[in-house]
């Protein structure tokens, strides 16, 4: 049984109302849930730049072998930012945080933007401010504790984390819209392709065809469906139902 | 049931210029061309599963044949589920039970209805022993009585798949058909019927699709339709 393009259509359009619905429960629910019950995740960054030359004191020595050293260093500082050697400091200065060596190399991300001597040190967490005054944390300890590991002083930080920053921070993961729409294309598919599976699993017999091809077996009349006088009275109750429910949904 | 809500089984008569009115003319239009030689004077309708519209089929089917001037007896042979008499509002004291059982002549069993030419047999008090009574020598009696009196003669019946009725009705007729709800009654189940009537060499005349869902722009299809098929 081949299907052509209009059979598609036809499908689609048979169960229109019922992926309509779908389509618009789980949008919704999507975005109740994503304004609801979701909590607000702030985040928090510092920028740090990694520069060998400061100390090498060769001044106007910039070649392309330094610059890539420093590239190199940078990937070794990410990992080191990411050890207990940083981060046990880190929780013993400051059991503000309530938090173990572990927890904090969970809650940092350390990227590099590309090709650059910076580094961007990101924190989330539920508060603002406790996110900014971690990642601030974090970056002051890397910078004091890195001449001890590498005996180097190459490190500078860029900017702090604004812990009481003057506009509002915006949470990060709150993306109703971004939500919403991923549901809505997710359901859309979803819908259509049960839409598909109920016609496939139907195996009552509608048409002309349908009579020919399993019974082998003339169709002599088509008594269309009204709204419904020559139905019995049960049957015409529920042939109003069902119309009333396909209209209404 | 009140008897307004049952007249309006009777589409063809309430309404007869209605496209479904047209649509159960080109039934009989249809019954009338399936077959060339055969006289196709005694016709019953039956389905697989209950509810799919036999007994408003043939109740439509014996009006648009009264309207063309034939002389129609419609007889209830749906013993276990009569409707007949709710359909045309007459009395269900006397039937075909009553015939069967030798306790009244086919005359008095004959009720006349509102719609000129058209007469009804109904089922009569409900028998414990229907598949046996439409089995009887006497229903066959019975039937070639009628085909002298009528020009047609339409026999209503019971599932084919619930009870045996059905088929044993089909072997004493000129044409069976198969009444379909359709988007209702599952395949398997109406290939089922189908055999049931084949084994018992019943001629089969065609499908009559009920309930076909009517799609917006479709108006004209059922004019149009009568002189599609064949």
């Amino acid at each position: 049984m081949e299907l052509e393009l209009r059979d598609y259509v036809q499908i689609i359009l048979k169960r229109k109302w019922m992926i309509v619905a779908i389509v618009l429960i789980c949008s919704m629910a999507a975005g109740l849930y994503s304004y609801f019950m979701i909590k607000p995740v702030y985040q928090a960054t510092t920028k740090i730049v990694v520069n060998r030359t400061a100390t090498d004191a060769s001044g106007d020595d910039l070649n392309l072998n330094e610059v890539n050293a420093n590239l190199r260093l940078i990937d070794t500082y990410k990992e080191i930012i990411k050890t207990p050697a940083i981060m046990e400091v880190v929780a013993k200065q400051h059991p503000e945080f309530n938090m173990l060596a572990d927890d904090l190399v969970k809650k940092v991300k350390v990227n590099s933007v590309n090709n650059t001597q910076v580094m961007t040190l990101v924190v989330q967490d539920l508060s603002y401010e406790k996110a900014a005054k971690v990642v601030n944390a974090i970056s002051l300890v890397f910078k004091e504790q890195i001449p001890t590991i590498f005996n180097v002083k190459n490190v500078t930080i860029l900017n702090l984390a604004d812990i009481q920053p003057a506009k509002e921070p915006v949470p990060v993961n709150a993306k109703v819209k971004l939500n919403v729409i991923l549901a809505f294309v997710v359901s859309l598919i979803a819908a259509v392709g049960i839409a598909f599976l109920m016609d496939y699993l139907d195996d009552t017999i509608k048409t002309e065809a349908d009579v020919r091809r399993y019974l082998e077996l003339p169709t002599l009349g088509h008594i269309a469906r009204m709204d419904n006088p020559e139905m019995g009275q049960d049957q015409a109750k529920k042939a109003l139902k069902v119309k009333a429910g396909e209209v209404n949904v | 049931m009140s008897k307004a809500t049952n007249k309006r089984h009777l589409i063809s008569f309430v309404e007869p210029k209605s496209p479904i009115s047209e649509a159960y003319r080109a039934l009989r239009t249809n019954i009338d061309f399936s077959s060339v030689d055969d006289n196709i004077q005694v016709i019953m309708t039956t389905s697989a599963s209950p509810g799919e519209g036999k007994s408003t089929t043939i109740s439509n089917l014996a009006v648009v044949y009264a309207q063309a001037d034939k002389k129609v007896i419609l007889i209830d042979s749906d013993m276990r589920k009569p409707t007949m008499h709710h359909t045309f509002g007459v009395s269900n004291r006397k039937g075909l039970s009553s015939i069967l059982s030798r306790q009244c002549e086919i005359n008095e069993a004959v009720q006349i209805t509102d719609v000129p030419n058209l007469s009804v047999i109904t089922s009569g008090p409900i028998p414990p022993n229907p598949s046996e009574m439409v089995a009887s020598q006497r229903m066959s009696a019975l039937i070639e009585e009628l085909r002298k009196m009528f020009d047609i003669v339409l026999i209503d019946t019971p599932p084919t798949l619930a009870v045996t009725d059905a088929q044993i009705v089909s072997t004493k007729c000129d044409g069976a058909l198969l009444v379909l709800d359709s988007g209702k009654v599952k395949r398997d189940m109406v290939i089922k019927a189908k055999q049931q009537l084949t084994q018992v060499n019943a001629k089969i005349l065609g499908v009559v699709l009920n309930n076909v869902k009517q799609k917006n722009g479709d108006g004209y299809y059922y004019y149009y339709y009568s002189n599609a098929e064949n």
